[in-house]
């Protein structure tokens, strides 16, 4: 868990946490650096990371460690020093909760108003609304808001707080593909102009691709790497981040072409055609297909539509069952390996043996470009 | 028609149900947020007047409040048959319906809606006042009329501690009684008519009380997106 680079020493930084937390069935252990960006802390659900973000917030106090933010204490626990434990009230961290946790009695403007008090109340919520795109909304109830809407007063409120860091869990799990894509760049832009550390809790690579700048990934409460998003993806410091980020196939290339029908990749000398998509022509681009997206071609039988794309031919250097069928690793012509995985009955005609050589199609609809 | 049970019952009521709230909703709060040791112990107390005779919680009242008792060698403080003992009596008898109600209805709101509201700033004493008794006010309403109705129907352990004195201690059901008791029918009739409406629309409200706006309940879930 080492692979942070000199830039990271350099970052002025503003959130220190280095706590640990035991419990009979689960130990937590957190040693975060975070300054004014967006970390994403990516994890299978109970890895601890909803656990780490209460820590973080004085909901639950750790064994030990310490948190300190812009240089104050939060939260010390050792034997050699006094017990310190701001409690959340007084932290100034905020904290967007799952499903944002809005309070149903109060409208979307008493929701905003709710941390605030004395004469520019009524201003600095009007201020908010305004910012948020919710002015229209400011009297509705959080019932009668929609998801994302619900999502944006959340946001309201917590600024409303005046927090010096934010926390944000899972915020647009719930949401729909364009909303979350609308509401994300919004992230992106808030972080930038009130340049916070902010630390955003998901499970989806989607997601982390869209916002993060630096990943930390989280198993089982250790923290198993931190590091540039792209990083971590080329290189996982341990087959568990790679098994976490649950991508066999993934790969870096480069965007030789970039126009509406599509893009075409170049993998180390492997041209690969996928789906129209805003990236730039010539940048780096991670990608993948899913294992059970490689499809093994009958050299008798007439290609069907979605297999036309990416037409390869691969040798068979290993196979294995798996539940459910078998996996193949293949290797490729520009030398790297693919994995492949199928139902047991489907090629049986084909008679897949070690050695062989097949045609593939990395299906073009498949091929998943992530844009950064 | 004397007026004057009714009234006298009215009165009893009022302080009765005052008495159950100040003590009621913090013992309900800690119930329901908070686990120490005895809880089950206090629970159990606190519902016992549910089950025993009316009558044994009157004679322990007796003990409490009568001569002997500190209530009266240290503070002087007389209070038994007058009014004042049978809005203790009452308030006793109802409280169990109206703490269980309270404290289901407080364990029944969302911590994180109070885990929100402490990171945003607020103490404990807030946290209470604006998230928690605001969402679990149905259920706490519900429980006051409930006890309130308990208390406005209380016989057995009024009649211990406060006897039933014509115009001073003789609320409504006692006046019941004795109008049975002198075969005064036609007063009776009425009385009965009174406490039965009222009692009636008590549990009619409590219904409605105990039916949440789907509002709510709604928005704690998962929410869809109607963008």
């Amino acid at each position: 868990m080492t692979r942070t680079g000199s830039a990271d020493l350099a970052r002025a930084s503003c959130l220190s946490a280095d706590f640990a937390l035991q419990r009979p069935d689960f130990s937590l252990t957190v040693r975060l650096e975070v300054g004014s960006e967006i970390l994403v802390l990516f994890g299978p659900s109970g890895s601890g990371k909803t656990t780490t973000l209460n820590a973080l917030a004085g909901l639950l106090a750790p064994d030990r460690g310490q948190i300190m933010l812009d240089g104050q204490i939060l939260f010390r626990r050792n034997p050699e020093a006094k017990l310190v434990n701001v409690p959340a009230r007084r932290r100034r961290v905020g904290y967007v909760f799952q499903n944002y946790a809005l309070f149903p009695h109060l409208t979307a403007r008493e929701n905003i108003g709710f941390p605030l008090r004395g004469p520019d109340r009524q201003h600095r919520v009007d201020e908010l609304l305004k910012r948020m795109n919710l002015a229209h909304l400011a009297d509705r109830y959080p019932h009668e808001l929609s998801g994302g809407q619900q999502q944006r007063v959340a946001i309201a409120r917590t600024l409303a707080s005046d927090p010096r860091m934010l926390l944000l869990d899972e915020p647009f799990s719930a949401l729909d593909t364009a909303v979350r894509q609308h509401l994300q760049r919004d992230l992106l832009a808030l972080q930038r102009e009130l340049a916070l550390p902010v630390i955003y809790v998901t499970h989806r690579l989607e997601d982390a691709f869209a916002v993060g700048q630096r990943l930390a990934v989280m198993h089982d409460g250790q923290l198993e790497q931190v590091g540039p998003i792209a990083d971590v993806f080329r290189y996982p410091a341990s087959p568990q981040v790679a098994e976490i980020m649950g991508i066999p196939n993934l790969f870096r290339a480069r965007v030789t072409t970039a126009h509406a029908d599509g893009l075409v990749l170049d993998w180390d000398g492997l041209e690969l055609s996928a789906l129209p998509q805003a990236i730039a022509l010539g940048s780096m681009v991670t990608a993948y297909i899913r294992p059970e997206d490689v499809k093994i071609l009958y050299p008798d039988r007439p290609l069907a539509e979605a297999v036309r794309d990416n037409l390869v031919t691969g040798r068979i250097v290993m196979s294995r069952p798996h539940p459910g069928g078998r996996v193949l690793h293949l290797a490729l012509p520009n030398l790297y390996e693919i994995e492949v995985r199928h139902a047991a009955y489907t090629y049986a005609p084909l008679g897949l043996q070690v050695g062989d050589e097949v045609r593939l199609s990395l299906r073009r609809d498949a091929l998943v470009v992530l844009s950064r | 028609m004397n007026w004057q049970p009714l009234l006298l019952s009215l009165q009893v009521t009022v302080v009765a149900t005052m008495l159950m709230v100040v003590c009621g909703v913090p013992l309900a709060l800690l119930l329901a947020r908070r686990r120490f040791r005895g809880a089950a112990l206090v629970e159990t107390l606190v519902s016992l007047p549910l089950v025993l005779p009316p009558t044994v919680v009157g004679y322990y009242l007796l003990l409490v409040l009568g001569r002997g008792s500190p209530t009266v060698e240290w503070f002087g403080w007389q209070i038994l048959f007058t009014w004042g003992a049978a809005a203790i009596a009452s308030a006793i008898m109802g409280f169990p319906l109206f703490v269980l109600s309270a404290r289901a209805a407080i364990a029944g709101v969302d911590p994180v809606l109070e885990h929100a509201a402490r990171t945003l700033g607020s103490s404990e004493l807030e946290v209470t006042r604006r998230v928690t008794l605001p969402l679990a006010r149905r259920g706490i309403l519900a429980g006051l009329v409930l006890g309130a109705t308990r208390a406005l129907g209380e016989f057995g352990a009024t009649l211990m501690v406060a006897g039933s004195i014509p115009g001073r201690t003789q609320t409504l059901p006692l006046a019941l009684y004795d109008a049975v008791q002198n075969r005064q029918y036609d007063q009776a009739n009425v009385m009965v008519l009174l406490l039965t409406v009222l009692a009636f629309v008590s549990l009619w409200a409590v219904r409605r009380f105990e039916q949440p706006r789907q509002s709510f309940a709604a928005s704690a879930i998962s929410p869809q997106e109607r963008l």
